[in-house]
């Protein structure tokens, strides 16, 4: 038993055995491989395939239903091998173009963009494009050779170019390499040709559907047949544009891509050589092997998709058919590893970040009634910043870091680099008696042990000279730790009734301390402030409530219940500062320093400064 | 060994245009009508040399077709002469004469 395949050749319906229906198949499609690049060889191809439905119908009958492996035999030898009569249709043509009546027939060989292994260096490519362009491959290899230069592109083209550009085998071949000029003047000729070739198949079809209207046996299957094959042939060149657009546009859009990948890849590999963006990616990754895995990572699987589009590309413009299962096995395989890579040095850094750590570090303070808190005289890095290297004003540029503004930077001394960090201080209440200072450190880590020795790693220094206690504005983290969020907070606990004074210097250092004055944290440095049952509360703030007083006004409430009054009286305003009061009397209006009032007596204005 | 049979290929080329259009002068016909004509006289080996070589007859406006519904199969392409066919023909056919005779002449010398 064997399957059977319904086929239709010529309009004509054969039931013909699978595996006879695929030599049939591969045979006609050899045929048409010989004739589709010459004139009318549509036109030869349905004469063959009329030719053969004829044959098959004599070899099937009603007992005999099925078309054989042996019937597809009969045919193929009748008819003879494709490369034997499409060599005789070569022939003919080119003793037709000796023939005065003939010079239709003369197609040029269509240019093919070929491997040219007989002049090879490497891959023959370079020699190839030379033929395809018709100039001295001397200037194609020149070309690529200073391309090596712009990161290195031509060994990727070139590469790409191997592998896309089949090798110049046989004689057609080699000749189709070199075939014609494919300069503007030969372009537009083809161009010209194909216009009057679609105008001749036009007239054709239209003298094929007048001779079959004439004959009044208008046979309706083969009319629509013609139109359909005619409106196939107009939309297969319309396709074959587009296809070519597209395939300018995949090349174009590739290339673009790939410079943005390769000059990202050459730039980072460039930076890698000593700049904060390095020591970023070294503070951040593992390992410094990690860094090129996971650049190599990047590559192959960036690299990998804009490949197969400038690949994918070049097929189409140069229509090549040949593919290679392999190139696209293994450019599958190469992106694969490329995501794995990447995935891996991503998982393995992301792991260290897994757990946190605190760790907290009690400074004995010698006790005092009044601590005055300050930061260190020379504040550690400002002079050891990496931005501020040759930065004579690096003190002034570190002052105004505040926290959020820069929280982390990198420092160096001494050709160590460290990690810097800003620290945090809080003011609360002690419930000891004591005065206490306790330092958190915190970090990330894989687990929670080595979370808590990167905790412990970080360097902070706080020192007391008799009532003055100095704090290191920044924190530091030796590079071997890596950067792992880590973050510091000075507590200071502060019995009730002692003092504290805060420098200016701790400005932005202190964070949020609460008081009972909800005095903002810029405005309570250069104070004195007193613990309290109720919280933290001013010592030498007089005018501080006016002076902090914010511009917008907003901060203290005025009660309009008590403090204005508009009544049938009058009008009556009191403010902290002011005053203004319209009654039966005149108007009065009073502020701090001046006086305006207007009475039966007449105005009077006094000022106090004068 | 020198192949015969490559030469003996390329005489039967040689004449082949000139064989087709002497059958359709003797009245219209089909490919498959053509290819018996020419099998009888083992002129034509396989028939896929007959059908580019009739679409370049036509092309060059030797030959022209008409389309006629066959009863039992595919519709035929009836090819007939043309009237430059036909005198074309007649130029081939006296130079076909001079060739044979100078052709025997020659051999006849040779023997």
């Amino acid at each position: 038993m064997n399957k059977t395949v319904t086929i239709n050749i010529s309009g004509i319906i054969f039931h013909i055995e699978e595996d006879a229906y695929e030599k049939l198949s591969k045979y006609l499609t050899t045929i048409r491989g010989y004739f589709n690049k010459s004139e009318g060889g549509s036109e030869i191809m349905s004469d063959i395939e009329a030719r053969i439905a004829e044959m098959l119908q004599g070899k099937t009958s009603a007992i005999k239903q099925v078309v054989l492996m042996s019937d597809v035999d009969f045919v193929m030898d009748s008819m003879g091998k494709p490369e034997e009569f499409a060599d005789e249709s070569n022939e003919n043509r080119s003793t037709a173009e000796n023939t005065e009546t003939s010079n239709q027939d003369n197609e040029p060989v269509k240019k093919r963009l070929y491997r040219d292994a007989d002049s090879k260096v490497i891959g023959g490519v370079c020699s190839g494009i030379a033929a395809y362009f018709d100039v001295d491959v001397v200037w194609i290899r020149i070309a690529m050779a200073l391309l090596t230069f712009a990161f290195g592109m031509s060994l990727w083209v070139y590469l790409i170019l191997w592998i896309v550009i089949p090798q110049a085998k046989t004689t057609a071949e080699k000749l189709a390499m070199k075939g014609e000029r494919a300069d503007i003047n030969n372009i537009s000729k083809a161009v010209k040709e194909e216009a009057e070739h679609l105008k001749k198949r036009m007239e054709k079809y239209g003298d094929d559907f007048k001779n079959m209207a004439a004959d009044g046996r208008l046979a309706p299957r083969n009319t629509i047949e013609k139109i359909v094959d005619f409106l196939g042939d107009v939309l297969t060149n319309i396709g074959k544009v587009l296809l070519k657009v597209i395939g300018v546009f995949m090349v174009i859009i590739g290339i673009v891509f790939f410079l943005g990948l390769s000059s990202s890849v050459f730039g980072l590999s460039f930076i890698a050589d000593g700049s904060s963006f390095s020591e970023w990616i070294d503070l951040l990754l593992l390992d410094g092997k990690d860094f090129y895995l996971g650049i190599l990572g990047l590559v192959m699987f960036a690299g990998v998709p804009i490949i197969m589009l400038i690949y994918g590309g070049i097929k189409i413009l140069f229509k090549t058919k040949y593919s290679n299962r392999w190139v696209n096995l293994t450019a599958g395989i190469i992106w694969l590893i490329g995501f794995l890579l990447m995935l891996y040095i991503i998982g393995k850094t992301l792991s260290d970040f897994n757990k946190t750590a605190k760790v907290r570090e009690n400074f004995s303070v010698v006790q005092k009634d009044v601590l005055f808190l300050k930061m260190h005289e020379t504040p550690i890095v400002t002079s050891e910043l990496y931005e501020s290297d040759d930065d004579e004003e690096g003190e002034k540029n570190y002052r105004r870091h505040s926290r959020g503004d820069n929280d982390y930077m990198i420092g160096s001394n001494k050709g160590k680099k460290y990690l810097l960090g800003h620290a945090q201080l809080n003011v609360i209440k002690s419930q000891s008696g004591r005065i206490e200072i306790v330092v958190v450190k915190e970090a990330k880590g894989a687990n929670k042990f080595s979370a808590t020795e990167r905790a412990k790693n970080i360097s902070y220094v706080v020192s007391q000279t008799d009532s003055l206690i100095e704090f290191d504005n920044l924190f530091k983290v030796n590079n071997a730790d890596k950067f792992r969020v880590q973050d510091l907070s000075i507590i200071v606990k502060l019995p009730v009734g002692k003092t504290i004074y805060l420098d200016k210097s701790l400005e932005n250092m202190i964070y949020d301390i609460e008081n009972v004055t909800n005095t903002y944290d810029g405005d309570m440095v250069n104070r004195r402030w007193t613990m309290t049952e109720n919280g933290l509360k001013c010592f030498d703030c007089d005018g501080l409530i006016s002076v902090g007083d914010h511009i917008n006004g907003l901060d203290e409430e005025v009660d309009i219940e008590k403090d204005i009054k508009i009544d049938v009286n009058g009008v009556n305003i009191n403010a902290k500062d002011a005053k203004i009061k319209v009654d039966s009397n005149g108007v009065k209006i009073h502020s701090k320093e001046s006086k305006v009032t207007i009475d039966k007596n007449g105005v009077h204005i006094d000022s106090r400064k004068q | 060994m020198v192949n015969s049979e490559n030469t003996k290929a390329q005489m039967r080329k040689g004449v082949l245009e000139l064989c087709i259009l002497s059958i359709l002068s003797q009245g219209d016909a089909y490919p498959t009508e053509i290819i018996e004509k020419l099998k009888e006289t083992k002129l034509v080996v396989v028939e896929g040399t007959l059908y580019p070589l009739l679409t370049r007859l036509k092309n060059t406006g030797l030959l022209t077709y008409r389309w006629e519904e066959s009863t039992s199969g595919p519709p035929r392409k009836y090819y007939m002469l043309t009237e430059i066919g036909t005198t074309y023909l007649k130029e081939l056919h006296l130079s076909w004469y001079e060739l044979v005779d100078a052709v025997n002449k020659t051999i006849n010398k040779q023997d």
